[in-house]
């Protein structure tokens, strides 16, 4: 069954508005559709337009608590959302999982670990298997040269912000990145490489790999692979994968217990 | 009151930034103080409530600013005042010092260690250990880097302010 009749089906009926897409000028822009304009909702869904769809959740519901919706996810999104609702910031009670599987291509470029979402309504399901090529070649080089590396990726930053605006994960009220104590004003590139370091161990136990942020970056700052290391140190000593296992919270959002630090 | 490299057996002068608990570690190198135990004058100091309100981000403004090395000194586990607070100072320590690694800053310059108020000579221990250790990996990088591009001198200078003379 495809994506856009199981919204009709429930329209009205399970859930009170589907987050989807509407095609507008040429491409497609998320959309909250009702059983009014259910009809206009676009049926496919282009590898290029990926959006943070569980930070609309996100806004959505805290708009309208209670509110019951149904939004189209792929396998990222779902983890996006799975680590939000960990940190009390949706509510998959009320939401209604669209799930999309990305198609081979996409999947092969992209790299993550699960290029589809636990249900799958539309597409086939074609298996991933996480990228780590960058972050091998990268350990593979001596440090000099892996730091002349960052500082000359970093450099090239215009400080846009877009890799924290649209990382689903980065929902703070107050951002250090906006602390002049820590990354100066009005200069540009910000201050190296700490600007980007406290992304990445602010993303330890968050970041899902959704590679929103590396595709904003108007440079294309390899962030993915920064925060795909991160990953693997947090995978590596806390057994610990953002977005999976949904009774399990991140080690680091919680204090824990002995056993883990002994 | 700097030593220049030449009277420093050829090795580089560092500078090493202790984040020290108020329960324990602080104590301990009060100790070592009025114990008149021996280790090296390259350490600036910072008092904390407990290890866990370091958070991630001073440890990196501290690289930031040209500091050689950093320990972070907790209360032992199970001694932490606030209960638990050392649990995750010893959680974020991983994560940091993986980072650290991965972006070519070197694992070796920072440390997390175990002292308590008894532990003097623990202290001085640490410190010595601490400091070969950091001279042995050099001054930071990050510092050398940035002062070899000119383009980036007069940050430098402001960011190292309070550090250098
Ligand atoms: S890949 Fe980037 S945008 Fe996505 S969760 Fe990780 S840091 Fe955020
Ligand atoms: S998106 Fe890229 S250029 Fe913009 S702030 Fe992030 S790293 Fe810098
Ligand atoms: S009080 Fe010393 S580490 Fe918490």
């Amino acid at each position: 069954m495809a994506i856009k009749d199981r919204a009709r089906d429930i329209i009205g009926k399970e859930v009170d508005g589907v987050l989807a897409f509407r095609p507008e000028g040429g491409s497609h822009v998320p959309h909250l559709f009702n059983a009014d304009d259910i009809d206009q909702m676009a049926g496919e869904y282009p590898a290029g337009e990926r959006y943070p769809v569980s930070s609309i959740v996100r806004r959505l519901q805290a708009a309208r608590p209670g509110v019951r919706l149904a939004v189209v996810v792929r396998g990222c999104d779902e983890r996006a959302l799975i680590e939000l609702e960990k940190q009390g910031q949706v509510d998959m009670e009320h939401l209604v999982l669209l799930g999309l599987a990305c198609d081979g291509e996409l999947a092969g470029t992209c790299g993550c670990a699960q290029p589809y979402p636990s249900e799958v309504v539309q597409g086939e399901k074609v298996e991933g298997g996480l990228d780590l090529g960058m972050v091998e070649k990268l350990e593979g080089l001596p440090p000099g040269e892996r730091l002349d590396y960052w500082l000359s990726r970093f450099a090239a930053c215009v400080k846009c912000f877009g890799c924290r605006n649209v990382c689903p994960l980065c929902y703070c009220k107050e951002c250090a990145l906006d602390e002049p104590g820590l990354v100066d004003h009005g200069e540009q590139p910000p201050l190296l490489p700490v600007f980007h370091l406290i992304r990445a161990v602010d993303m330890a136990g968050r970041c899902v790999d959704c590679g929103l942020c590396e595709e904003a970056c108007p440079i294309g700052i390899p962030l993915r692979t920064l925060y795909r290391k991160v990953g693997e140190v947090v995978e590596s000593h806390f057994e610990y994968r953002p977005g999976r296992s949904p009774d399990k919270k991140s080690p680091l959002s919680v204090l824990g217990t002995e056993e883990d630090v002994t | 009151m700097s030593r220049k490299p030449e009277n420093n057996n050829g090795k580089d002068e560092v500078k090493i930034l202790a984040f020290l608990c108020n329960w324990c570690s602080y104590a301990g190198a009060d100790l070592a103080g009025v114990s008149r135990l021996q280790y090296p004058p390259n350490v600036v100091d910072i008092r904390v409530m407990c290890s866990g309100t370091i958070s991630p981000y001073h440890v990196l403004k501290a690289f930031q600013m040209g500091i050689d090395g950093v320990l972070i000194a907790g209360c032992h586990i199970g001694d932490c005042h606030y209960i638990k607070g050392n649990y995750m100072t010893y959680k974020r320590f991983q994560v940091i010092r993986d980072v650290l690694e991965f972006i070519g800053i070197g694992e070796d310059r920072l440390r997390l260690e175990w002292v308590s108020a008894a532990e003097g000579e623990k202290f001085a221990e640490v410190i010595r250990e601490f400091t070969g250790q950091v001279e042995q990996a050099g001054a930071s990088p990050l510092r050398t880097r940035w002062e070899e591009n000119p383009a980036n001198r007069e940050r430098i200078r402001k960011a190292f302010k309070p550090l250098l003379p």
